[in-house]
């Protein structure tokens, strides 16, 4: 994969401490109150969700929208790049949830197995509009087309990681999402995209290898010891 | 602990905490890996940026709009489907059978139905007369009253002048039985397939025919 042109001056740009889920072998990256927060820390929680969708009680959807609705759309507006269809594809996954909630046994959590349902569905979405547009090139096969977004602390560096996203493998840019924009364990995210924690490990480390190359320049003669 | 350039992917790749601390503190006299670890943490901080938790104040009642009707339409279906709730509770191959077993009932039933069924009018059916039937019987009605117009008139002379009690009876009989042959002979008429009318005024004929052939032997 050669570079893009999209090199960024990593020294100017990024200032901030590394941040300590970087050194982690498990970032969990969640604080209490986020919208993260429901995912590993309530377990009994989990279950109770699980359990109320069961009876059909919306007051459990409810439950489980404030608890991750927010990351669902997130993560569904990074898969498929435009918010209309994300909230599409959120609804639909609790749709599915309902109808299938009675096959779910708990192999997993309850969050990690809605948002393999959202993947699966952002899947579909992704290819009913293939089939739509009837693009056959295969560069241009699934890949999102972003929308414009509020600027950040850090615009064009998002906007240059979206469009090296972009040139990634669906599988290494569906695992970078969730890892390092979501912030699921390698655990989950294996769970999710039924692959094993090394696979996902592995994938990462490509995606974010590509993704270091597209961005920046490789380094002609850099001196090892 | 003793961390190389050469460690360097390994530990990005899947480092222990202690791995990535030993990295850092070697990143710090090693120009190359402090580049390396500052472009692979700038990764994640870029990736923060994609973050956008923002909250959408119309999909939530969106989705609970969706998922209300779900429900209700669930409901409903599993009300229609009352009687065949047993269904899922059955194997496969007990539907494939019962589904056979239904068939051969109908089958069966079709084809009793179709050997059972009750008979059409027969075209031989004597109480209706046919057209060519129809003709014979006129003619020889005919042909039978102008045999009978024959005895009248050489009864007539007897009848018109009665000589006996006897003969006044047979004339008045003969005048009842005229009638009803007029009668008769008007029903058929208006019915002339009509085969009791015709036996009725063969009956009635035959009546007049002995009547004056008694009136003829009662002369001699």
């Amino acid at each position: 994969m050669g570079t893009m042109g999209l090199a960024l001056p990593w020294k100017a740009r990024i200032t901030s401490a590394p941040r300590e889920r970087e050194t982690r072998v498990e970032p969990s990256g969640f604080s209490e109150g986020s919208p993260n927060s429901g995912v590993l820390n309530g377990l009994g929680e989990d279950a109770a969700l699980a359990a109320g969708c069961r009876t059909g009680d919306l007051r459990a959807y409810e439950r489980l929208y404030l608890l991750h609705g927010a990351r669902m759309k997130n993560l569904a507006r990074n898969l498929l790049g435009n918010s209309s269809d994300a909230e599409d594809a959120v609804q639909e996954t609790f749709l599915k949830v309902q109808r299938s909630i009675a096959s779910y046994r708990g192999q997993s959590s309850f969050a990690t197995w809605t948002f393999r349902i959202l993947i699966n569905t952002c899947y579909d979405a992704r290819r009913s509009r293939m089939r739509k547009k009837e693009v056959a090139s295969d560069d241009t096969e699934d890949k999102p087309k972003l929308e414009p977004r509020a600027p950040g602390a850090h615009p064009s560096l998002r906007m240059a990681l979206e469009r090296a996203l972009a040139e990634l493998t669906q599988h290494q840019r569906d695992v970078f999402l969730l890892y390092e924009v979501e912030g699921f364990r390698h655990a989950e995210i294996a769970g999710m995209l039924s692959i094993t924690e090394t696979a996902s490990k592995n994938t990462l480390f490509q995606a974010k290898k590509n993704l270091r190359q597209m961005l920046e320049p490789p380094r002609g003669n850099a001196e090892t010891r | 602990m003793n961390i190389t350039c050469k460690d360097r992917d390994r530990i990005f790749q899947d480092g222990t905490p202690e791995e990535w601390a030993a990295l850092e503190a070697h990143a710090a006299a090693c120009a190359a890996c402090t580049d390396e670890l500052r472009a692979w943490k700038s990764l994640s901080v870029a990736a923060q940026e994609m973050r956008d938790y923002a909250e959408s104040s119309t999909l939530w009642p969106r989705i609970e709009c969706a998922l209300a009707e779900e429900a209700d339409r669930a409901a409903r279906g599993k009300a229609r489907r009352g009687w065949f709730s047993f269904l899922p509770q059955i194997s496969m191959g007990w539907q494939a059978v019962l589904a056979g077993a239904f068939v051969l009932i109908l089958s069966i039933s079709a084809g009793w139905v179709i050997l059972h069924q009750p008979k059409r009018p027969d075209a031989s059916d004597s109480s209706l007369l046919k057209s060519q039937a129809l003709q014979d019987v006129e003619n020889a009605e005919a042909a039978y009253e102008k045999a009978i117009d024959k005895l009248a008139v050489q009864a007539k002379p007897q009848l018109d002048d009665p000589a006996s009690p006897l003969l006044a009876n047979y004339h008045e009989k003969l005048l009842v039985l005229d009638s009803a042959i007029a009668e008769l002979r008007a029903q058929a008429g208006l019915n002339p397939s009509n085969a009791q009318l015709r036996y009725q005024l063969l009956a009635m004929y035959q009546e007049k025919q002995r009547t004056l052939e008694e009136v003829l032997e009662a002369r001699q």
